[in-house]
């Protein structure tokens, strides 16, 4: 199996030390538009999407690998292994700052600095723990993805994938950096709104690094504040920037806020 | 237009149109909100300005706004057709459909941010009982598909397993034969009888087993080659006689060009063909048995007279199981026109019918070469 083909691995800049950067939950690598390209003077970049997402070779995707966050993070580490990546600075959005920890959990020389934006080690509330949402309501989730195909027709696939770079946007490649089957979709939605990794945490011994929005109704403070109570020695940033995607509303502060951690 | 106040106009078309207005700031803070979504709403129109759309929104809405909304508005400039569902302030589910787009400034600054929504519940409901039952139809499929691909390997078991004790029958019959044991009349036409009832089941037994291999995948498969092949067919024609001694086939072959084809599967095939008019012909009249070579084609046919077939009986006599109405008796499994059309097609060739009250007729053609058939 060719891991960069199957991952839709793109690789650019100018330096030896690699950056990586994984997307979240909803769209692509595109997710990085702003925030990439800033770093290429400065380092190898490496994006690519999930088995699943985007220009990834649909065909790989396996239910029961992807049933867990383990599956893409094992997707993780093959990447990392095909480029020869050691030390590599890791930047993970949303659900993929866990795929992050767990991949450097498998391999301990991957990565040498961690950037985490918007992470979360629980999304459902449990006890005293606050995820900020119910079961009932990631159920409604799942059942809600469901009414929004975002003109996705398996017949149109071919044409849509593998051409994310195209500025402007035809009839099929309208959503295109955020469309996918549906039934992938969901079955991404639940693992990451279902997945507990708080105890997966304390095993992390690379630098790291969390940045934290304000008004971030997905991953909010307290549950920054929580991945940074269990990740040994590492920082949290808190961003004037409101939302869940940081990098596409106010790249400029991330940017600013990787390049003083690396 | 201008007497009317065009300024009132729009203000009207924008407060009062069948559709939800509201602008969003670039800090992601409502501005603008049109009176007809406050109606929607239960809110009043002041108590969406200053506030996130989220929180209008209910929880599944709130994290596909983040998720999806969002990063497309800001990716490509905007979003069509999406589904959300909107909370009233009494706590009712308002579901919509929306379109949200962006408005920058020439040097590429966010101004403002519009979303239009229109009220959608029955389109939604009836969307949402579009997605149910095709997962009910799936989940069905399934079980369906399961089932038949047991049923048909349990149709292989069983076709193989029969055999054993046919051979059996089938070796004893022929010691008794040969030893000489048997001398009355009568004894000899039971040792007859078991022979032709033992052959008729082989025939049974291959017809189940190529179906069943052609459903699990396998498919006919054919050893061609253009060895004469009339003399398979007069074999053929042999052997029904001395099953069915009662009744007359008459033949006539002029076979003038080498065919290239599998002589056993077409023996079959005209096996089938002819049990089956043997079956279903008027018992007093000759089944008439045909093939000639015409141009680049081989054709054979098999006659009877009698009873002609059934409007609806037509359109369904190549489906495997398909018994048409005779005596129980001579029933078969309903497979032997299957297994004919099957290897009809597998020499790229086809089976017609035509069914009059003079006569029904089956024609078998099929082209002398492969290559012929494209």
């Amino acid at each position: 199996m060719d891991v960069l083909a199957r991952n839709n691995v793109r690789v650019s800049g100018r330096r030896d030390r690699a950056m990586v950067f994984a997307h979240g939950f909803g769209c692509d690598q595109n997710m990085w538009r702003f925030v990439a390209p800033e770093f290429e003077d400065d380092f190898k970049i490496v994006l690519f999407d999930h088995v699943g997402a985007g220009g990834s070779d649909l065909s790989a995707y396996d239910a029961a690998k992807y049933s867990t966050l383990h599956g893409y993070a094992d997707d993780l580490v093959e990447i990392g292994r095909a480029l020869g990546l050691k030390d590599a600075v890791f930047v993970g959005h949303s659900v993929s700052a866990m795929i992050g920890v767990l991949a450097s959990l498998k391999a301990p020389d991957l990565f040498g600095r961690m950037v985490l934006i918007g992470p979360s080690a629980r999304y459902i509330d449990d006890g005293d723990y606050v995820g900020g949402f119910t079961a009932k309501q990631i159920a409604e989730l799942l059942d809600f993805l469901e009414d929004n195909h975002m003109g996705w027709s398996a017949a149109m696939a071919p044409s849509i994938m593998g051409n994310p770079d195209r500025p402007e946007l035809g009839e099929e490649l309208t959503n295109s950096f955020c469309r996918t089957d549906p039934e992938i979709a969901k079955a991404f939605a639940r693992v990451t709104f279902t997945s507990d990794n708080r105890a997966d945490l304390a095993g992390v011994t690379i630098p790291t690094l969390i940045l934290q929005c304000s008004e971030d109704i997905i991953a909010s403070e307290e549950v920054g504040k929580f991945v940074r109570s269990r990740i040994p020695g590492s920082d949290i940033v808190f961003l004037k920037a409101t939302g869940h995607c940081p990098n596409l509303s106010a790249p400029a502060e991330v940017v600013s806020a990787i390049r003083a951690y690396v | 237009m201008s007497e009317f106040g065009p300024i009132d106009d729009y203000r009207d078309l924008f407060e009062n149109a069948p559709c939800g207005y509201l602008t969003i700031g670039p800090d992601g803070r409502i501005t603008k909100v049109n009176a007809t979504l406050a109606a929607w709403t239960g809110f009043e129109a002041d108590k969406f300005i200053g506030r996130r759309l989220h929180q209008f929104l209910n929880m599944a809405g709130r994290i596909y706004c983040e998720t999806h909304i969002a990063p497309l508005l800001r990716m490509q400039g905007f979003f069509s057709e999406f589904a959300l569902d909107f909370e009233t302030a009494a706590g009712e589910r308002l579901p919509v459909i929306a379109n949200a787009a962006e408005r920058r400034h020439a040097d590429g600054t966010l101004l403002f941010t519009t979303l239009v929504v229109i009220k959608a519940t029955d389109r939604r409901r009836y969307e949402r009982q579009l997605v149910d039952s095709r997962s009910e139809l799936q989940r069905g499929l399934a079980t369906e598909r399961e089932t038949a691909e047991l049923r048909e390997q349990f149709i292989a078991v069983l076709g193989h397993d029969l055999r054993n004790p046919l051979a059996a029958i089938s070796a004893g019959a022929r010691i008794l034969q040969r030893s000489g044991a048997l001398q009355q009349q009568k004894e000899l036409r039971v040792l007859d009888m078991i022979n032709s009832t033992v052959s008729r089941m082989s025939d049974l037994i291959d017809n189940i087993l190529d179906f069943a291999r052609g459903r699990l995948g396998g498919g006919i498969t054919l050893h061609r080659d253009a060895r004469p092949l009339e003399p398979v067919l007069e074999q053929v024609v042999d052997e029904l006689r001395t099953a069915s001694p009662q009744r007359l086939i008459e033949t006539s072959f002029e076979i003038a060009e080498p065919v290239n084809c599998d002589r056993t599967r077409i023996g079959q095939l005209a096996s089938n063909l002819i049990g089956n008019a043997l079956t279903h012909g008027a018992q007093d009249q000759a089944v008439r048995v045909g093939a000639r070579t015409d141009g680049a084609e081989f054709k054979l046919w098999v006659a009877n007279a009698g009873e002609p077939v059934p409007e609806a009986a037509m359109q369904r006599l190549f489906e495997p199981f398909f018994r048409g109405e005779v005596r129980r008796s001579r029933q078969g499994l309903g497979l032997g026109l299957h297994i004919a059309s099957q290897i009809a097609q597998a020499h790229g060739g086809r089976i017609e019918v035509t069914s009059t009250p003079d006569e029904t007729r089956f024609v078998f053609t099929m082209p002398l070469t492969p290559a012929a058939s494209g």
